[in-house]
C-alpha cells in the first residue's frame, strides 16, 4: 500500500516536472553552448561583446541591435518593459522583416535558438536583476476589424500627432521623418504604414497594436503614454462630445457648464496618470478613475491598429518574374493621360528594387522598396505610369562628404536593340557595356522633363544628341512619386529603342532617394525584367471555337443517323 | 459495370493519378508532355484490350450505341449533345486567346571556366594546379589557419552576406528580387563539385566574367578583384568550407 502511493505520487511528480517542462517558456541558463553559436552565427552583427559593432555593422542600417541596454523593439510587454524570452525566441526564429536581420528557423535547432536567447540576456544585468515577469500587453480586447473601426482609428491617428512622422496617409513621409535618430543616434526612419511586408515586428493587426502600446524601445517610436489621447479619463461618448462643444461657435450656458465639467474630469484623470509615472500611490478610487480611463485608451488603440492594418495591401506583391512580365495593354485612340482614370482599371507591376553593391560608391541601405508600373498602348504611341514611395521630396541637396547634388531621380533602362531569341546576348544589367543601353532618366528638379541617355556601362552615359518628343510628367504626393511618359512607337533616331506588339524586351530600373545620400552609381536598382506590347488577341478566337463545337454537334448527329440505318438493315 | 465504363475510370483515373498524386502529393509536378505520352500508352493498352475479340469490343461499343439510339438513353443523349460541343468550344478557345509568354532563359549556371587563373592582370596558374595557398595551414599550422578563417569571415560578413546570407545559404536580405539567385554554399552539390581554384575564379571575376553560356550580363555578383586583396578572396574561400563543414574538391595526390 505504502509502496503504491509513493508509486503514485512519484508519478505525479514526474508528469508535473514534464509538464512544467513544456510550458516553461524560458530560456535554460546561459551556456557554453549559447556562447559557441552566437559567437558562430550572431556575432559578426551583433559583436562579440553584444553591443552590436560586428564586423557587418559598419554598412548596415537598421543597424544591428546592442544588447547591453536591454532596448529591444519587438516585444509582447508593456512600456519601459524588458522583452520575454519568447519575444526574443519568436525574433530569432522570424527575423526582421525590411532588416538584415534573418530568420533563423532552418539554421538553428529550436534548442540552439534558446541557449542564444540565454546568452544575450547576459549582455544586460537588466535581466538577472528583474524580480517580476515582465508586464504583458493584454491583448483581449481586441476589437473586430470594421469600417466603423477604421474611421474611429484614423481621426486618432491625426490626433495623436502620427501624422508628423508617418505622413497623411501613412507613407513614412511626415514632416519630422527625415531628422528621426535613434537612441544610438542612428537614422531611424519612420514606417512606410502602406508596405506591411518590412514591418520588423509582423503586420498582423495584434502586431500593430503591440508595437504601439510598448512603443518600439531605442528608436524614435515614442513610448506609448495613455494621458496623451484626447479626452483621456472620459467614455467615448464623452469625448466626442467634448470636442462638439469645443468646435461650436458659440455655446449656450448650460453648454458651457458641461465642456467645463467634461475639462474638469479629463485634467483630473491627467493628474492622476502623472502621480503614477512619478510613483505615487493611488487611492482605490483614482485607481478606479485610471483603471476605466486605460480601458478606453486600450479600446481606441485597437481602432488605431484596424486603421494601420487598413492603409496596406493583404501581402507584398508578387514581383515581375516568370510569366507575370509587365504587359502593355493595347487601346484604340488616345492614350490616357496621368491623371486619367482608365490607370486604375489598370494592374501594376511590382518591380522590388536593391541596393547597388557592385560599383563603387555602392548603397547598402535602399529606402526605396519597389517601382509599380503600368502600361497602355495604342497604334502609334506608348504610354507608362511610374509608381514609387519616397518619404521625402529631394530636389536640390549638397552632400555633405562628397559636395555633390543631391536629388531624387528614376531611370529606366531598355537595350538599344531587342536580343533576338532566349541565348542572345543582352547588354549588361547595370546600365549596359558591351552592348548599350536606352534610357530614360527623370530628375525630381525637372518634373516635367525626361532626358535620353545612351549608356556603355554606369559610368560611361551620355545624353542623346537627338532628344525624342517625349511627353513627361512628374508629381510627389504623400511620400509617392508618380511619373507618366508617354513616346512613338517608332522614331527616327538610332539610339533609341524601337518597339513592336509582341517582342519580349528587357527592362530594368534605377532610383535614388537623394535623402538618402543616392547619387551616381550610389542607387537602388532592379536586375532585367521583361516587357512587352500585348499583342491584341487574334480575332480567330472568335471564328475557330464556334466552327468546332457546330461539327462537333453535326458528327454527333451524323453518327446517330448512320447507327440508326445500319440498325434497321440489321433488323 | 460496363467495359466502357471500366475503361473510362481508368483512363480519367490514370490522368488524375499522374497530376495530382504523382505530381503533387509524391513529387514536384510533371510536364504536360510527359503526362500525354503516359496517356497515349494507356489508350493504346486499352485500344489492345477491347480489339483482342469481338465479343469484347461488342461489349465496350454496346453503351455507345445505346446512347446514340435508344430512348431509354434520351435524357443522356441530349445531355451530351450540348456538353461536348460546349467543352470543346471552350478548350479551343483557351488555346487560341492563351497570352504568349516570355521564352525562358536558358542559362548555365557552372560554366567551363577559363584554361588559365588569373587575378587582375596577374597569372596565378592553370586552373587545373591552382590551389589555396593557405590551405596546407590547415594540417601544418591550425592556429595560423584559424587567424586565415577568421579573417576570411569578416571579408565574407562585409562584402558576400548581403545576398549569399548570414547562414551562407543564399538569402541574403538581397537575394530575393536578383535574377539569378545567389548561390547556396550549404547546397551539397556546390562546394564539393569545385576546386577551389574555380571558386577563386568566380568571385574575382564575378558576373561579367562568365562566358555567354553563364549569360553574363545577368548577374550581380561583382568583379570582386577590384575591391578585394588576393590574400582576401582566399581566406573568405577558406571560410566557405570552414562554416558550412563541405570540402572543396581536390585531385588526389597519388597522380
Amino acid at each position: 500500500m505504502r509502496i503504491r502511493t509513493v508509486a503514485l505520487l512519484l508519478t505525479l511528480f514526474g508528469m508535473f516536472v514534464v509538464l512544467s517542462l513544456i510550458y516553461a517558456q524560458n530560456a535554460p541558463e546561459a551556456s557554453e553552448k549559447g556562447k559557441e553559436v552566437y559567437e558562430n552565427s550572431c556575432a559578426h552583427c551583433h559583436g562579440t561583446e553584444g553591443r552590436g559593432d560586428g564586423a557587418a555593422a559598419e554598412n548596415l542600417l537598421p543597424k544591428p541591435r546592442d544588447f547591453t541596454r536591454g532596448l529591444y523593439k519587438i516585444r509582447s510587454t508593456e512600456t519601459g518593459e524588458l522583452p520575454t524570452d519568447q519575444d526574443l525566441f519568436d525574433i530569432i526564429t522570424e527575423g526582421m522583416p525590411g532588416s538584415s536581420m534573418p530568420g533563423w528557423e532552418t539554421a538553428l535547432s529550436a534548442n540552439d535558438r534558446w541557449e542564444v536567447v540565454a546568452y544575450i540576456k547576459t549582455f544586460y544585468d537588466g535581466f538577472k536583476e528583474a524580480e517580476t515577469p515582465p508586464k504583458q500587453i493584454n491583448l483581449s480586447g481586441k476589437v473586430p476589424y470594421s469600417e466603423q473601426s477604421v474611421e474611429t482609428g484614423k481621426a486618432l491617428y491625426t490626433e495623436l500627432g502620427c501624422i508628423e512622422c508617418h505622413g497623411n496617409i501613412g507613407r513614412g513621409d511626415g514632416t519630422s521623418a527625415p531628422d528621426l535618430t535613434d537612441e544610438w543616434g542612428f537614422q531611424s526612419w519612420p514606417a512606410n504604414l502602406t508596405q506591411g511586408w518590412n514591418f520588423r515586428g509582423g503586420a498582423d493587426t495584434e502586431d500593430i497594436f503591440k508595437r504601439f502600446i510598448g512603443g518600439l524601445a531605442g528608436s524614435a517610436m515614442p513610448a506609448f503614454e495613455g494621458d496623451s489621447f484626447p479626452g483621456f479619463g472620459l467614455t467615448a461618448e464623452e469625448s466626442s462630445r467634448m470636442i462638439e462643444l469645443d468646435n461650436k461657435d458659440e455655446m449656450t450656458e448650460v453648454e458651457e457648464e458641461e465642456s467645463a465639467q467634461l475639462y474638469e474630469k479629463y485634467d483630473a484623470a491627467v493628474d492622476i496618470a502623472l502621480n503614477l509615472a512619478e510613483g505615487t500611490e493611488l487611492s482605490a478610487e483614482e485607481k478606479q478613475i485610471y483603471d476605466d480611463a486605460m480601458k478606453v485608451v486600450y479600446e481606441k488603440s485597437w481602432h488605431l491598429a484596424n486603421y494601420v492594418k487598413s492603409l496596406m495591401p493583404e501581402k507584398r506583391p508578387e514581383p515581375a518574374i516568370g510569366n507575370n512580365v509587365l504587359r502593355s495593354q493595347y487601346i484604340q485612340g488616345e492614350l490616357p493621360e496621368m491623371d486619367n482614370t482608365a490607370w486604375e482599371t489598370l494592374e501594376a507591376r511590382y518591380f522590388p528594387l536593391v541596393g547597388q553593391i557592385v560599383i563603387e560608391p555602392r548603397q547598402f541601405n535602399p529606402t526605396i522598396d519597389a517601382v509599380n508600373v503600368k502600361s497602355y498602348y495604342n497604334d502609334t504611341e506608348v504610354a507608362f505610369l511610374f509608381m514609387w514611395d519616397d518619404r521625402t521630396h529631394t530636389t536640390d541637396e549638397t552632400d555633405d562628404e562628397t559636395g555633390k547634388t543631391l536629388e531624387d531621380a528614376l531611370a529606366v533602362q531598355f537595350p538599344v536593340k531587342v536580343p533576338q531569341g532566349p541565348t542572345a546576348p543582352k547588354p549588361y544589367f547595370l546600365w549596359g557595356g558591351r552592348l548599350p543601353v536606352y534610357l530614360w532618366h527623370w530628375k525630381a528638379s525637372a518634373p516635367e522633363q525626361v532626358t535620353e541617355l545612351t549608356a556603355k556601362g554606369i559610368n560611361n552615359a551620355e545624353v542623346q544628341e537627338a532628344q525624342g518628343e517625349l511627353q513627361v510628367q512628374g508629381t510627389y504626393t504623400d511620400g509617392q512619386y508618380k511619373l507618366w511618359v508617354k513616346r512613338a512607337l517608332k522614331t527616327d533616331d538610332k539610339k533609341d529603342l524601337q518597339l513592336d506588339p509582341g517582342v519580349f524586351v528587357p527592362i530594368a530600373f534605377s532610383a535614388w532617394d537623394g535623402a538618402n545620400g543616392d547619387v551616381d552609381t550610389k542607387r537602388v536598382m532592379t536586375s532585367w525584367y521583361t516587357f512587352v506590347l500585348e499583342p491584341v488577341p487574334s480575332s480567330k478566337r472568335f471564328i475557330y471555337p464556334p466552327l468546332i463545337a457546330l461539327l462537333s454537334v453535326g458528327f454527333l448527329f451524323g453518327l446517330r443517323a448512320f447507327v440508326q440505318r445500319r440498325n434497321s438493315e440489321e433488323a | 459495370m460496363s467495359l466502357f465504363t471500366i475503361c473510362l475510370i481508368i483512363l480519367v483515373g490514370s490522368w488524375v493519378f499522374l497530376r495530382f498524386v504523382v505530381g503533387g502529393i509524391i513529387s514536384v509536378p510533371i510536364p504536360g508532355s510527359v503526362i500525354a505520352m503516359y496517356m497515349g500508352l494507356i489508350v493504346i493498352a486499352i485500344l489492345v484490350h477491347i480489339s483482342v475479340e469481338d465479343s469484347l469490343f461488342r461489349e465496350f461499343r454496346r453503351p455507345i450505341l445505346e446512347t446514340l439510339v435508344d430512348d431509354k438513353r434520351r435524357l443522356h443523349r441530349r445531355v451530351l449533345v450540348v456538353l461536348i460541343p460546349l467543352l470543346l468550344l471552350g478548350y479551343t478557345y483557351s488555346i487560341i486567346a492563351q497570352r504568349a509568354n516570355p521564352p525562358g532563359s536558358p542559362r548555365d549556371a557552372h560554366p567551363s571556366p577559363p584554361l588559365q587563373l588569373t587575378y587582375k592582370d596577374e597569372v596565378i596558374g592553370t586552373m587545373q594546379d591552382v590551389v589555396n595557398p593557405f590551405r596546407h595551414y590547415e594540417k601544418d599550422d591550425p592556429e595560423a589557419f584559424k587567424a586565415h578563417v577568421e579573417n576570411g569571415k569578416r571579408v565574407y560578413h562585409q562584402n558576400c552576406f548581403y545576398c549569399h546570407g548570414d547562414h551562407l545559404d543564399g538569402q541574403g536580405h538581397f537575394a530575393a528580387y536578383l535574377q539569378p539567385l545567389p548561390a547556396n554554399f550549404q547546397d551539397p552539390g556546390i562546394i564539393p563539385n569545385f576546386q577551389e581554384s574555380f571558386f577563386f575564379w568566380r568571385v574575382a571575376k564575378g558576373g561579367p566574367g562568365l562566358p555567354a553560356a553563364g549569360t553574363p550580363w545577368d548577374s550581380a555578383m561583382p568583379i570582386w578583384e577590384d575591391h578585394l586583396t588576393k590574400d582576401e578572396i582566399w581566406d573568405v574561400i577558406l571560410f566557405l568550407s570552414d562554416y558550412t563543414g563541405y570540402q572543396f574538391r581536390t585531385f588526389g595526390e597519388a597522380h
